[in-house]
């Protein structure tokens, strides 16, 4: 599936509602670096952790840069927790 | 005139935007990893200029008047909803009270809250367990990464050359010249050098031409909770009379960010998550906004100070060398500080002085001199 054929507005992030079109956009501002470009559309910021959205964007960043989606995500780390956690576990314990 | 610039971090960045201000064009940037790469894009995005020393005022009250005005020059974003510091004992109030007589010495404008008034500031702060309060009006915070990408994205469109991924090995000097810098990319030569690269990346860049700075960089460890609607109405608040100064802002994206300085072993664990970050930094934040302990802490990060021995920056030229600039060691006031920053870098780099005397005070040899400057509180 080629998603930049979609017609419409096509979701790529469903946690922060992040669009294609948005990515086309930062991209044309002349955002080069897949990192900067994930931060400033805050893709991989939402309870998913980018699951949903990084593949998708990286794939387009890397066609339209001509980059390899591997060099593209080379600066990417998982942040933890992998699943959003209620602040009250934390709770006991503690200094 | 071509000016190289190691370090494509909001210090680098503002540095290349004043010297294009100042009609120099042929400006290259050049980056380890991607743009903002380093504490530019991993601190809470807060500023003040309510410190304990003449030299932060005076520059970060600069800086300050220079962030206001780039909301009109390149539309960047920020917020004066000032700083609230939280005083759980009653001897802190005095200290308050003496730090803000040096404030306004200064004309900053902090003032003393009791703990009601503190309390509407900042509504479902429990009262009961403070004194007081301390509270800088002129103090804010701003929305990074966009206000990053508008500065990073009209640098390109006017023709600053800024190079991502191409790591700075070795400076190349010849006599008291530095020539060229190696790159893993090949060699960049320029007339004038500027390393703007962090604390460590900084030190390592200068002690390949035997210059030694005494920076360290320190993991610092923020938690940030998922989006909620505005609740924390202050810029930052912090938890003076806890151990490690516990502090939390909300970003305009809604996100709380929650942190606490830890003890921690200088660039040994930069990279290694803890556990124990969690219930250290929530049970005191916890304790002063209770209705914290219903919120879902969404992800973890580490960013870094980059300490010098007195926590105050290192700028200006390196002696002996006729064409090396450093800024570096802000000792986590990088951002706060970028545009006055930049704008002291290309008064020397263009007119051989800065244009605020009293940043001479923050040259590299204060080190040797022993002359270093005092500071009281090193927060956010």
């Amino acid at each position: 599936m080629d998603g930049e054929k979609m017609i419409g507005p096509v979701l790529i992030c469903r946690c922060n509602d992040i669009t294609l079109n948005d990515l086309i956009k930062a991209i044309e501002m002349g955002i080069d670096s897949f990192e900067l470009l994930r931060k400033y559309l805050k893709l991989g910021f939402g309870p998913c952790q980018g699951r949903g959205c990084l593949m998708i964007a990286a794939r387009i960043f890397a066609k339209r840069t001509g980059k390899s989606v591997g060099e593209v995500l080379s600066s990417y780390k998982v942040r933890p927790p992998i699943i959003p956690v209620p602040a009250k576990y934390f709770l006991v314990g503690g200094d | 005139m071509k000016v190289l610039i190691i370090g494509a971090g909001f210090s680098g960045l503002f540095t290349a935007y004043e010297l294009l201000r100042n009609g120099v064009n042929d400006v290259v940037v050049i980056d380890a990893e991607y743009p903002g790469s380093g504490g530019s894009l991993r601190n809470v995005g807060c500023f003040r200029s309510s410190f304990t020393s003449t030299e932060h005022v005076v520059l970060m009250k600069r800086s300050i008047e220079k962030w206001l005005k780039l909301r009109e020059t390149l539309g960047l974003e920020l917020e004066m909803t000032g700083y609230l510091w939280i005083a759980r004992r009653p001897e802190t109030m005095d200290l308050f009270n003496m730090i803000m007589r040096f404030h306004r010495q200064h004309g900053v404008l902090t003032r003393a809250l009791t703990p009601l008034e503190a309390g509407e500031i900042q509504p479902g702060l429990n009262t009961k367990i403070i004194e007081g309060a301390m509270f800088d009006p002129t103090a804010g915070r701003m929305p990074v990464i966009d206000n990053f990408v508008k500065l990073y994205t009209y640098l390109r469109r006017n023709g600053v050359k800024i190079l991502p991924y191409t790591r700075a090995l070795r400076l190349v000097k010849n006599g008291n010249e530095v020539i060229s810098v190696e790159t893993e990319r090949g060699v960049l030569n320029a007339d004038i050098f500027v390393v703007t690269a962090g604390g460590r990346g900084t030190r390592e860049i200068l002690s390949t031409i035997d210059i030694s700075i005494p920076i360290i960089d320190q993991p610092r460890h923020p938690l940030i909770t998922e989006p909620y609607a505005k609740c924390i109405k202050p810029a930052l608040i912090v938890d003076w009379d806890t151990k490690g100064a516990p502090y939390l802002t909300q970003t305009e994206h809604g996100g709380i960010i929650l942190a606490r300085d830890i003890e921690e072993q200088a660039e040994v664990s930069n990279i290694s998550h803890r556990i124990d970050v969690f219930k250290n930094t929530l049970k005191p934040l916890v304790e002063l906004l209770p209705f914290l302990k219903y919120v879902n802490i969404s992800r973890y990060w580490i960013g870094y100070y980059e300490m010098t021995p007195d926590h105050h920056p290192i700028y200006g030229p390196v002696e002996p060398f006729e064409n090396l600039y450093i800024a570096t060691g802000f000792s986590g006031h990088g951002l706060m500080m970028a545009p006055v920053t930049g704008e002291i870098l290309a008064n020397w780099i263009l007119r051989g002085r800065p244009n605020i005397d009293i940043a001479k005070n923050l040259g590299i040899n204060r080190f040797r001199e022993n002359k270093l400057i005092k500071e009281m509180a090193i927060v956010g």
